[in-house]
């Protein structure tokens, strides 16, 4: 068994493809998780101030989430090639 | 498509002899939008709250204190005559308020006593083991008395050493100590002790043996607890017997205060004053009519223009039919549309849930969420509660209607599905897959769609509708713009991006088939929309280009949100379904396990979707499609009057 991985090639090109969809999503994930984190913390502090804020404060927490949805398109650009 | 409803701007002018049955008139048609007068050069002033303010005030801040302490909640109401109240209410208030202070001060005044008592109690716990009367601790005259504890281990022989004539009493557990020696001893005999970290106790003054003293103790402690505990109840019934008085009294109060209050709100001179505010004008006559009649037509109402600059301020109600009105909820939660602009209500009527079934589609979650918000609308009576619910079955009504199209039961396919590894049967045995067209990328455009095996598709579909919807807005916004500042400025700002589009669209069609001149003359159209958008918006319109198509791409969500709805439900369903099969011998144990992995699972994946598709078909409409026409930021009209719920005239 080990021997029959170590003879091919460390990552073949399926490997390679999975990787990079894998990165695609992770890299994406964390950014619009960080993004998402800022926004957010800002987002409480000015509804603790005035509750009417919601919506306003979640349209803007929620902008972030597209660069992970790219991420996703990505992805499954990637899987699918 | 609505607009807001349209007001007339009313001004009511009196002496201020009428300004009292004015205001009542006004209050009870709850029609009146009243505008705050701001003091100004004009010479007007705002007046003073009327004569009985004051009083009408205390009252309300006494039933309120009142309501808060006994803990009174809105119930249903019991609808009450107004006269029948008020005859009552001084005497009866009196009467409560009088009740709850002795009660309250009988309560505090016992808390205090228990206090007391375990005060005493605690004092009295480290003699318990040695029992002796504490009497017999005073009043010798060549006797010290050492009663304290030690930190070590105290016995005879230690003391001995120093005098034979001792009495000690040593309890090891507690470490407590009392020892009675001669007083010629007692510095020598504190000197060990103090060796042995001796810290003294006092003793309690009162004389008698301290397990009987505890027993006197407890017994009382119980006592004032039982009468704490039956004043309690007492209140408790006081709160049964006066809610519907106080509910109903805080509401007249409340009404009574409302109307006190108002000429701080008006312009007045010496003997004049003037209401100035607005009505809808369907109900304008209706206004006019209840004040002339309260004031033999002494008052006069008039309507005046609405100039354009202040268009912007009129205050902003709802014209929306019933099955559109639980949308004004997701409106406000974004904010009012302003009076000038289109409201977006019947659109989202349509839009929001569109979006929800499409990421969701799933006949079982349609059901069971169907079923509990038709039950929590029906359990609950808040008004706040209710519209949530009836946007949450237009969802589901949506989701039902797209989980016959995706053909899925809680993440079972219902029809049978030609992969390349054979044929995979469905729930439903007989429905078979039918192959309607080539889709994206090799994939088969099917009914039922099987999203998970049409992924790019869905995406280019799911895009494709989201690029219909901000066309839509464009349209919206194309409509609200030439209403109030002209074609041309509609053509430029809006109908450019129309444009735009049709020039890509033809520029993509002659590139893929080959047709350089179809190409160029995109091209062209491209170039002529960009211009035009530049002419529009100046240099801000060619910096947004690119969020078109960020836009768009921002709808693949719908298939991705969706895809790992499937993928939570199909786990969930693929381990039970091994479990139960797993081992047949045991079959009992595992079989309930299974369930409950099943039950769980689809708990968890109900509860994601509410929230998940909710949250982001929430926001393709607020980001994507009202960014591209919405404004928002209209005042609510906020009617001066009352909803009485507990009274009635």
């Amino acid at each position: 068994m080990v021997g029959e991985l170590a003879s091919g090639p460390f990552l073949d090109a399926d490997g390679m493809k999975a990787l990079g969809a894998a990165l695609a999503i992770t890299v994406t994930g964390l950014a619009s998780a960080w993004a998402e984190k800022e926004i957010g913390t800002a987002a409480i502090g000015a509804m603790a101030e005035n509750e009417g804020l919601f919506g306003k404060g979640l349209i803007l927490t929620v902008i972030p989430e597209t660069i992970v949805i790219f991420g996703l398109v990505v992805a499954l650009l990637i899987n699918s090639a | 498509m609505s607009r807001p409803k349209e007001m007339t701007r009313a001004v009511i002018v009196g002496h201020k002899s009428i300004l009292k049955q004015t205001i009542d008139s006004l209050h009870d048609t709850n029609l009146f939008h009243i505008e705050d007068f701001v003091e100004d050069e004009s010479g007007f002033k705002i007046s003073k709250p009327l004569k009985n303010a004051e009083e009408v005030s205390k009252k309300l801040v006494k039933i309120r204190s009142i309501a808060n302490y006994l803990g009174i909640v809105n119930k249903e109401p019991v609808v009450q005559k107004t006269d029948s109240v008020l005859r009552d209410l001084d005497s009866k208030l009196d009467e409560l308020d009088k009740a709850i202070a002795s009660k309250t001060e009988a309560i505090a005044q016992l808390d205090n006593e228990l206090k007391d008592l375990d005060s005493q109690k605690r004092e009295l716990m480290p003699y318990l083991a040695i029992n002796l009367d504490f009497d017999d601790y005073r009043g010798y005259e060549s006797l010290k008395v050492f009663a304290g504890t030690v930190k070590g281990n105290l016995d005879g022989s230690q003391i001995s050493s120093i005098t034979k004539a001792y009495e000690l009493y040593f309890d090891p557990q507690s470490k407590a100590v009392v020892l009675f020696v001669a007083k010629s001893d007692a510095d020598k005999v504190y000197e060990l002790l103090q060796g042995l970290g001796f810290r003294e106790l006092r003793v309690p003054e009162r004389g008698g043996v301290p397990s009987e003293l505890l027993r006197f103790i407890e017994q009382k402690e119980a006592e004032v607890t039982r009468k704490i505990e039956s004043l309690r109840n007492e209140i408790e019934s006081l709160k049964a017997k006066y809610a519907d008085f106080i509910l109903a009294s805080d509401e007249i109060l409340s009404i009574e205060s409302q109307k006190a209050e108002l000429p701080l709100r008006i312009a007045t001179s010496a003997n004049a004053f003037i209401i100035e505010g607005w009505t809808p004008t369907e109900d304008y006559d209706k206004v006019v009519s209840a004040v002339n009649s309260a004031t033999n037509g002494k008052a006069y109402v008039t309507s005046l223009e609405i100039d354009e600059e202040e268009e912007e301020h009129v205050p902003v109600e709802y014209n929306n039919s019933k099955i559109a009105a639980p949308m004004q909820q997701i409106m406000d939660l974004y904010s009012r549309p302003k009076y000038t602009e289109l409201d977006p209500s019947s659109v989202i009527l349509i839009t929001f849930p569109l979006m929800y079934g499409l990421i969701l589609g799933d006949i079982g979650y349609a059901l069971i969420l169907g079923a509990i918000a038709l039950a929590v609308k029906k359990a609950v009576k808040s008004d706040a509660v209710k519209p949530l619910m009836d946007i949450l079955i237009y969802c589901q009504i949506s989701t039902f209607i797209f989980g016959i199209i995706y053909g899925e039961f809680l993440g079972f396919s219902l029809a049978s599905l030609h992969t390349a590894h054979g044929v995979v049967p469905g729930l439903i045995p007989g429905w078979e897959t039918i192959v309607l067209f080539e889709g994206l990328g090799g994939e088969e455009f099917t009914f039922p769609i099987h999203r998970t095996h049409m992924v790019m598709t869905m995406i280019a579909a799911t895009v494709t509708i989201g690029l219909l919807q901000l066309n839509l807005g464009f349209l919206l916004g194309f409509a609200n713009i030439s209403r109030h500042h002209g074609m041309k400025h509609a053509v430029l700002e809006k109908g450019s991006w129309l444009v735009i589009e049709l020039g890509a669209l033809v520029a993509a069609i002659g590139y893929l088939n080959g047709n350089s001149g179809l190409t160029y003359v995109g091209a062209g159209i491209l170039v002529l929309g960009i211009a035009m958008l530049t002419m529009g918006e100046g240099i801000k319109g060619p910096i947004e280009l690119p969020s078109l198509m960020g836009n768009a791409l921002s709808y693949a969500r719908i298939i991705a949100v969706g895809l790992s709805s499937i993928y939570i439900a199909s786990t969930v369903n693929d381990i039970a379904f091994k479990m139960i099969w797993a081992d047949h011998s045991k079959i009992s144990f595992v079989a309930i396990a299974a369930i409950l992995v099943f039950i769980l699972g689809h708990a968890l994946n109900t509860v994601l979707s509410i929230i998940a598709p909710g949250l982001h078909a929430l926001r393709l409409q607020y980001v994507e499609f009202f960014g591209k026409f919405y404004e928002g930021g209209g005042r609510k009209y906020n009617p001066f009057g009352y909803i009485r719920k507990y009274t009635e005239e």
